[in-house]
């Protein structure tokens, strides 16, 4: 019974879970014959299939271990996007997320503004900016795709085309060479 | 009008604001544009590079920009046009305009207010004096309304005399007004007939920097390969190369003193310049001697290397310098260090047995590292190679980005991959003029000379860009000189044509002044192609900044010469 109560909750894990279809495939599979081959032994009387049994078992743990883990890495992958691109995230990637997993990082992204609002006194200070320490307050970029009108801190605002060369303030553009349209010049 | 403090009236103007650099794509600019990021980046001006490469892409990409910045910087662009009538702006818009071509345009020197030439004025610009050319038209004209009004209101005799006086007034001015405007035309025609350059832009951005006490050795080493570039493709005169390259030598002097001392001499990693005598072979120190002196122009053309007496003339010389031959057909690095030693005094010594005497010419060079070592020529060939390569250009600006970066230290990959797009060019320009030479390709039309590169001709995609075509048809031009016979063609120009696109039938034709010893490089073309395409209605574009260079439709080439024949005769 405890081992059926540990395979129902692997289902539960799986149900909402359209992304390996092969491996749900094949734990069902081996669910399946696991539950034939128990009702074999208990009410055929073939102990020599015990050893079956325990081979499935194992085989469905580890299963279940592989799923846990590829769920666990696509969590922190989820919680790396809120650092790479902000609190709003392109639609295509929320195209490929579960709907647990963009409420996970509704919840995530709360908890990170509710720690930034504590710290630095009454505003709060925004950690995700500067990741590595600037060395110059501007920043030579290069614009690598065209991107179309970029506002800078005066109101006024710049035209990115492919090939322009740009001087400007490090914090305007961090997220826009994070997302690749820019690229960070060294001379 | 010209800036004439420039650090008041150009850089803290500018230092506040936002700016648009508008480039051209040509070495000098580049040049110009690094010394101008580097002072811009010291001082955290906000600015946007754009790049040039024609009329047609500065209209664009002013249209674009033009709401977000009131000062634009043009660099080697839009000195010889009326900036403001092709461009134009709003009311506070402002250009500074730093730029070689000349002459420059009589609007642009007398606008107060919106252009700002930055342009030393000891250059000999012979512009024509305000009087000459404006005039205020509307006192002439209210005079004239009033003298007929005032007639209404008086007796009939006395009107009538005063009708006559009034008549024969009104002739006289007229006539004035004619012989005026005649003598305006005159004076603007000979204003604007040739075309020719000036001080290097990278030489007068070196110069602002100077003022500012915020000059770099880099920056220096780009204000001379922007003046080596300009006398590479002989846009300036032997003798205005030579005292610029004094200006810099004062400076170069100044920065790299240290090295000349024994004991306090920085280590091998720093960047040195120095002053050089040095053979006038191009690229040789990364290519081998042989290979150099079969590409130069100046040694092929005076060993007429095109024909096979010319080939024994190449080894009676190398011979004569007491070079092995299979030393010299290596790579220059590998030679023999004894060979190498006194190289440049033996080869200048048996030139001139053999009739070249300017075998060796002052310029730089620039070390860092065991490994590098560069001339500023071969640099200068590198950015151009680089500039102009024929590789996929989606946008038309990734050559000029990768010229632009090579000028960097950090990125030398990129100089040496320009180095053997260099070799590849020099060597396609010495075969495509052998073969010209050797098959009569270059005809005499009368009042020129005219040479045509077929659409098969090998590497013909190298010559499609106005500076290689520029090139190709200059050192054409020197080696037909030393090749014919006939005294009245060495002193012709040359017209050359080369197919620009297939699919549009376009062809590239480039104007080359005659080739004398005392040449001050004047160019006619530019207006001579103008007045031809006009009269014949041939589809012509003008886009490139020298205007010497346009594109034609290939159905309107024989029409067009006709024109350009029966102008120049």
């Amino acid at each position: 019974m405890v081992i059926i109560n540990r395979y129902k909750h692997a289902n539960q894990l799986l149900v909402g879970f359209e992304n390996f279809p092969y491996a749900e495939i094949h734990i069902f599979v081996l669910f399946f014959l696991y539950i034939l081959t128990r009702n074999e032994v208990k009410s055929g009387g073939r102990s020599d299939l015990i050893p079956t049994i325990k081979f499935r078992h194992c085989s469905l743990l580890r299963n279940r271990r592989c799923a846990v883990a590829y769920l666990y890495d696509r969590l922190l992958r989820i919680r790396a996007l809120r650092w790479e691109y902000g609190s709003v995230l392109p639609n295509a990637l929320r195209f490929h997320m579960s709907a647990e997993e963009v409420e996970w990082f509704n919840h995530y992204k709360k908890s990170l503004a509710t720690y930034m609002r504590s710290l630095g006194g009454d505003e709060g200070l925004d950690i995700t900016q500067d990741m590595k320490p600037p060395k110059s307050l501007y920043i030579e970029v290069r614009c690598l795709k065209d991107y179309g009108e970029f506002e800078v801190d005066d109101g006024t605002s710049v035209l990115l085309k492919k090939n322009s060369q740009h001087f400007l303030p490090r914090w305007k553009c961090e997220q826009l060479v994070r997302q690749g349209v820019l690229e960070h010049v060294l001379s | 009008m010209f800036v004439s403090d420039f650090r008041k009236e150009f850089y803290e103007v500018v230092q506040s604001q936002r700016v648009l650099l508008f480039v051209a794509s040509d070495v000098d600019a580049l040049c110009a544009c690094k010394i101008l990021q580097a002072l811009f980046q010291c001082d955290h001006v906000q600015y946007t590079l754009v790049p040039v490469s024609g009329w047609q892409e500065l209209e664009t990409a002013f249209l674009e920009h033009k709401e977000q910045f009131h000062y634009f910087v043009l660099i080697n662009c839009g000195a010889n046009v009326d900036l403001l009538d092709i461009l134009q702006p709003d009311e506070e818009a402002v250009f500074f305009v730093c730029d070689t071509h000349r002459p420059v345009n009589v609007v642009n020197v007398y606008n107060e207010a919106q252009i700002k030439l930055l342009i030393k004025q000891d250059d000999d610009l012979e512009v024509p004096a305000y009087d000459d050319i404006f005039r205020d038209d509307e006192e002439e004209e209210a005079e004239e309304h009033s003298g007929s009004e005032s007639d209404n209101g008086s007796e009939p005799s006395e009107k009538r005399t005063r009708l006559e006086e009034e008549v024969v007034a009104q002739t006289m001015k007229r006539r004035q007004r004619r012989e005026w405007e005649a003598r305006r035309r005159d004076i603007l025609f000979d204003y604007e007939q040739y075309e020719y350059h000036g001080t290097s832009s990278a030489m007068v951005m070196f110069d602002l920097a100077w003022m500012m006490s915020k000059d770099l050795n880099d920056m220096l080493w780009w204000a001379i390969v922007g003046l080596t570039g300009q006398w590479v493709q002989d846009k300036i005169t032997q003798m205005k190369y030579v005292t610029d390259v004094g200006i810099l030598q004062r400076h170069v002097s100044r920065h790299n003193h240290r090295n000349e001392d024994e004991e306090h001499a920085l280590s091998v990693d720093c960047t040195r310049i120095s002053f050089e005598y040095d053979l006038r072979l191009a690229l040789y120190q990364h290519w081998s001697l042989h290979d150099s002196l079969c590409n130069t122009c100046y040694t092929a053309a005076r060993f007429k290397l095109w024909s096979v007496h010319g080939q024994k003339r190449l080894q009676e010389f190398l011979a004569d310098v007491g070079l092995p031959l299979k030393q010299v057909k290596q790579k220059f690095q590998s030679m023999d260090i004894s060979l190498k030693e006194n190289l440049r005094e033996m080869i200048e010594e048996s030139a001139n047995k053999f009739g070249m005497k300017d075998m060796r010419v002052q310029t730089f060079s620039i070390h860092f590292g065991f490994k590098h070592k560069f001339l500023a020529s071969d640099v200068a060939f590198a950015t151009m190679s680089l500039m102009e390569s024929p590789e996929k250009d989606d946008s038309g600006t990734d050559n000029f980005i990768q010229a632009l970066d090579s000028l960097s230290r950090s990125n030398l990959d990129k100089l040496y991959h320009g180095l053997e797009l260099a070799k590849k060019q020099l060597r396609a320009t010495q075969q495509t003029i052998a073969s010209c030479l050797c098959t009569n390709l270059v005809i005499s039309q009368g009042p020129f000379l005219y040479c045509s590169l077929m659409e098969g001709t090998p590497d013909i995609v190298l010559f499609s860009k106005p500076a290689s075509l520029s090139l190709l048809s200059r050192h054409l031009l020197k080696s037909f000189v030393f090749s014919t016979k006939n005294r009245r063609c060495k002193l012709l120009p040359l017209v050359m044509a080369a197919p620009l696109s297939v699919e549009q039938g376009t062809v590239t034709v480039v104007g080359i002044p005659p080739e004398t010893d005392s040449s001050d490089r004047k160019n006619f073309f530019g207006r001579a192609f103008e007045k031809a395409a006009e009269g014949t209605n041939s589809r012509t574009l003008h886009n490139h900044f020298d205007l010497s260079v346009i594109e034609l439709k290939a159905e309107d080439r024989s029409k067009f010469l006709d024109a350009l024949v029966s102008l120049l005769s």
